[in-house]
């Protein structure tokens, strides 16, 4: 049990991604109660704008200068992609029937990613990404490696910045009435359909945060990245409670911690070698996730579909 | 003497292929109450909504203080000057009341004004007053009503459009909100105000229409639809 | 607006589809369709997309050149040879349509392919219903040809349409452990697989040979193809105080694993088998993959004489893809039944016989000759009778050979 405070921090590292993802999903189904499955590419494209601020740059530009320009070109290249689909895509179809947005996302999705691999160069396999050359960091009993300082600095920043928004700001009480009751907002003065794209715009700024802490972490960026991830992610949503936004971070941190704890110690339970280990840490976060939602359909902080006068 | 501060004419909206409201003209008055009154599906909440712009119309002219509102999306009307309390008030639930009286200044810039109409709403309500952190989906269907009201006046409208206000509220509860519509048409208030409760309504109205499946069927002042004999046996329950 | 939002739906469906035609149509240099005589097509599976794509593309450039080369040299005249490449994906559903699609083109009269052993399990029987011969330049895991029995002893040939030149994991888990114990000094390994049939089957042997040569088992652990988050499984390997980390699986995996445990501040060497060796495992993991082991079957195709003239063309014609793994072994295979069809033809008085096929396929089984990899030839399993292994380590970025031997026992 040594490596305990590890294997919870490299749960903690692992679940801030997911959460920072889940943002994406949750703001988006707050509002307009449509689940964004493209989101998962827009993270993707993220990594690949960041990749591409980072290619055109300087060879040998100092990562440390390079960060904040990656940031704001991945940041970029989502949000313009996420505005693109928001505006092309699902406005059109908000009246349609609920299926239909839904394939559209799907279909965005395939195309995403296609795009990319066909588009971008060299993106048939990963692309290298960037690395902090420095680190691991020992603090106490814990190895901080390079790639996960990012995310330890990122993912709470962006966290607060977003609560302090969403409570405090004229545009982020809007958001909140428009989540409440759209019509009714409209009779307040509120332009919706600009809400509805700033939902999609915090969103994709967050996966494009994501896909950076992704990109350091791994050392890669590819263009089917944003599968796994955005399942992941949806999974953290839904966990915390789809359309709480931090009900996403918190679902984010607990499937983590549960892939980490499940990957390190399952297996050192009598008589459960077979079902222990890394391969199997994704069964054990859906059993996870039955289990809350069986005790708690709402997810862990949603409210009740009831309270939606 | 009285200038008509809304104007509609031949006003037409449908839900698809359904036609809910069929060609209406009618006036409000500057300073005066209006009452629509009509059995459930008339076409009254149809016609208030669209007013506001939350629907489109299929055909016709809504002339809103010497402007053409058909073609204004909802969220810019408010800023003309017309307020909307919703038909089942609409409040935010999981916002405090003084968050959802806030919201309802929402395009305005003047914050020590704001203050002040916040106070004016707690003392025109004053259980408002006394619970204004607390989240408005606790409140009761009386006072939700009250916060949908106070909410609406939030933006100093020109005219205030009240559907059902007293829908579903205890005989005391209703009691007080049409003594509030009667207080506020004295402040120089103009009301449209929608109504199941024919009596109560058409007996604070300057002007009344009747409608009946998306036209109007009758017109008069207040009094003059209170004797008909027509409207006592559909809409006040008299034989 | 019911219009308008099909029309959206629509217009993003069809894009998807339409750039996902695009992608899958790799891109095959026919060499030149005469009009008169006859076309013979040498199929190609692989991954030509995604992961462990590199290693694919080597693969179907591998068949393109010796196609060209006997095209040029019209090594069986009247005859123009084509390569049709299909992607797999890795994916074993996907290796099945394509062969069904192989054995439904009735100009495919051989087929080099696939690369992964889980993919070749689902097209064995396909392609030996049609007679259609297979012979895989990759598949490493024993039992393809040797059956499922094969460790107890009792080996069955399942297929007699299926060959291969790669020489089987039996033989490079057992090499792999004699290097890591003898020549390396490691005595404590931790063992990871990637539960597919050729990880799962190499770990294992590896395990047994490693134990049996005096090592011990630090621990074991299994991972997913995709993963990309490792740091608890390294966090336990770490803790596990193993010497060296042994990899049954792909590079896409092994390369993130070497990262993350180096990252981590553990400095022991991965190693793999054939799986791992390729450029990308370096490219894609860095610096922490300096000092890792892989084994992989033959001679390094880059110190032979006789591969030379291959590697030429192959940078000359700017393929895609790693040559260095399988390209050789893929230009032995291609080659194999481009001198099958020979036979066949000049049996029949230069014509293509319609019973082509089952020809082949015997003709395969009779292949003796020096390819470009080294000597070709099949035993009574389908095995390629070549039994040279090397042990590769990363040097300076890049892989590099460090012992070349044919494996006794
Ligand atoms: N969203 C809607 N979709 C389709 N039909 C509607 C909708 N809302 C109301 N209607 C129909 O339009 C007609 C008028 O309804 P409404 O304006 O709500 O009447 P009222 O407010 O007078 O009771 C009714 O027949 C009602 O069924
Ligand atoms: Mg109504």
């Amino acid at each position: 049990m040594h490596t305990l405070p590890q294997q919870l921090a490299n749960g903690l590292f692992l679940g801030s991604t997911y959460g920072l993802i889940a943002i994406g999903y949750t703001m988006v189904y707050g509002i307009v109660q449509l689940i964004n499955f493209a989101h998962g590419e827009i993270f993707m494209t993220g990594g690949f704008g960041a990749l591409t601020v980072y290619l055109v740059l300087p060879h040998g530009t100092s990562l440390w200068l390079a960060l904040p320009l990656m940031l704001i070109g991945g940041a970029a290249t989502s949000v313009l992609i996420a505005l693109g689909a928001e505006r092309f895509a699902y406005r059109p179809l908000r009246t349609a029937p609920r299926l239909a947005p839904l394939i559209a996302a799907i279909g965005l999705s395939l195309a995403l990613q296609q795009a990319v691999h066909n588009l971008y160069p060299k993106a048939t396999s990963p692309r290298v990404f960037p690395q902090i050359p420095s680190g691991p960091w020992h603090l106490a009993n814990i190895d901080i490696q390079s790639g996960d300082l990012f995310t330890l600095i990122a993912a709470p920043i962006c966290m607060v910045v977003l609560a302090l928004f969403v409570r405090k700001s004229r545009t982020g009480r809007a958001m909140q009435a428009t989540a409440q009751d759209p019509d009714t907002a409209q009779l307040m003065g509120i332009d919706t359909n600009r809400i509805i794209a700033t939902a999609f715009a915090i969103g994709a700024v967050f996966a494009a945060v994501a896909a950076i802490c992704y990109g350091l972490r791994y050392g890669q960026v590819s263009y089917d990245m944003g599968f796994e991830a955005g399942l992941k992610a949806f999974t953290a949503a839904v966990l915390g409670g789809i359309g709480n936004i931090y009900g996403a971070m918190l679902g984010g941190l607990v499937l983590g911690l549960a892939e980490a704890l499940a990957t390190a110690y399952i297996s050192d339970i009598p008589g459960m070698q077979q079902l222990g280990g890394q391969a199997w840490a994704p069964v054990w976060a859906f059993v996870l996730l039955i289990l809350v939602l069986l005790l708690r359909p709402q997810g862990l902080l949603g409210e009740r579909v009831a309270d939606r006068a | 003497m009285s200038t008509a501060l809304l104007e509609v004419t031949d006003l037409r909206v449908a839900y698809g292929k359904i036609e809910a409201v069929k060609g209406i003209s009618f006036t409000v008055n500057q300073g005066e109450v209006t009452t629509l009154i009509g059995t459930n599906g008339a076409g009254k909440t149809t016609t208030l909504r669209t007013l506001s712009g939350l629907l489109k119309p299929t055909a016709g002219t809504i002339l809103f203080d010497g402007q053409a509102l058909n073609t204004v999306p909802a969220h810019k009307i408010v800023a003309l000057g017309l307020a909307h309390s919703p038909e089942g008030r609409h409040i935010f639930p999981r916002m405090t009341i003084e968050e959802n009286l806030l919201l309802g200044a929402f395009l305005r810039k003047d914050a020590p004004g704001i203050t002040e109409d916040v106070e004016r709403a707690y003392a025109l309500f004053p259980i408002l007053g006394e619970r204004r952190k607390q989240a408005a989906g606790t409140l009761s269907g009386g006072e939700q009503q009250m916060l949908a009201m106070g909410r609406a006046l939030m933006s100093r409208p020109k005219l205030l459009m009240l559907d059902e206000p007293s829908m579903g509220l205890s005989p005391i509860m209703m009691q007080k909100i049409m003594a509030t519509i009667v207080e506020l048409k004295a402040n120089g208030t103009t009301i449209l105000l929608v109504e199941q409760n024919a009596q109560a309504a058409l007996s604070l109205s300057d002007q009344g229409y009747v409608m009946q499946t998306g036209q109007i069927v009758l017109t008069g002042t207040g009094a003059e639809l209170l004797t008909d004999e027509s409207v006592r046996k559909s809409y006040l329950g008299e034989d | 607006m019911r219009h308008r939002s099909l029309l959206v739906l629509s217009i993003a469906l069809t894009g998807a589809l339409t750039v996902t035609a695009c992608g899958s149509r790799g891109g095959s240099k026919s060499g030149g369709d005469s009009a008169s005589g006859t076309t013979v097509t040498i199929g190609v599976d692989a991954p030509l997309s995604g992961q462990n794509s590199a290693t694919g593309l080597g693969i179907q450039y591998g068949v393109q050149i010796a196609v060209d080369d006997a095209n040029k040299n019209k090594t069986v005249p009247g005859v123009t040879f084509k390569v049709k490449p299909l992607d797999d994906q890795a994916q074993p559903a996907t290796g099945q349509q394509n062969a069904t699609s192989l054995v439904a083109d009735s100009s495919v009269l051989g087929v080099v392919g696939p690369l992964n052993s889980g993919v070749a399990q689902s097209m064995q029987q396909v392609f030996e219903t049609a007679n259609l011969v297979e012979i895989s330049p990759s598949n490493t895991n024993p039992a393809l040809t040797q059956g499922p029995n094969w460790a107890s002893g009792t080996k069955v040939r399942g297929y007699k349409t299926y060959f291969r030149t790669a020489t089987t994991d039996a033989l490079q888990g057992a090499y792999a452990a004699q290097y890591a114990t003898g020549t390396a000094k490691k005595k404590n390994a931790f063992v990871v697989d990637d539960k597919q049939t050729y990880g799962a089957g190499l770990a294992g042997i590896f395990k047994d040979s490693f134990t049996k040569d005096g090592g011990t088992i630090a621990g074991t652990d299994h991972v997913s193809t995709g993963d990309k988050d490792f740091s608890t499984l390294v966090t336990k390997i770490k803790s596990s105080g193993a010497d060296m980390l042994y990899y049954g699986g792909q590079y896409d995996e092994a390369s993130l694993l070497s990262k993350q445990l180096k990252a981590a501040g553990d400095a022991i060497p991965l190693m793999g088998g054939d799986g791992i060796f390729s450029a990308t495992y370096v490219s894609v993991g860095g610096a922490g993959t300096e000092g890792d082991l892989s084994t992989s079957v033959g001679s390094p195709v880059d110190g032979l004489a006789t591969a030379q003239d291959f590697i030429a063309k192959y940078k000359a014609a700017k393929y895609p893809g790693d040559y260095g793994t399988y390209g050789g072994y893929s230009y032995d295979a291609a080659t194999a039944i481009i001198k099958a069809v020979a036979s066949v033809a000049a049996a029949n008085g230069g014509k293509i016989p319609s019973d082509a096929r089952a020809k082949i396929v015997d003709g395969v089984q009779k292949a003796d000759f020096d390819g470009i990899a080294g000597h070709v030839s099949f035993d009574e399993f389908g095995d390629t009778t070549n039994k040279q292994l090397t042990v590769y380590q990363v040097t300076g970025g890049k892989w590099v050979s460090v012992k070349t031997g044919a494996f006794t026992g």
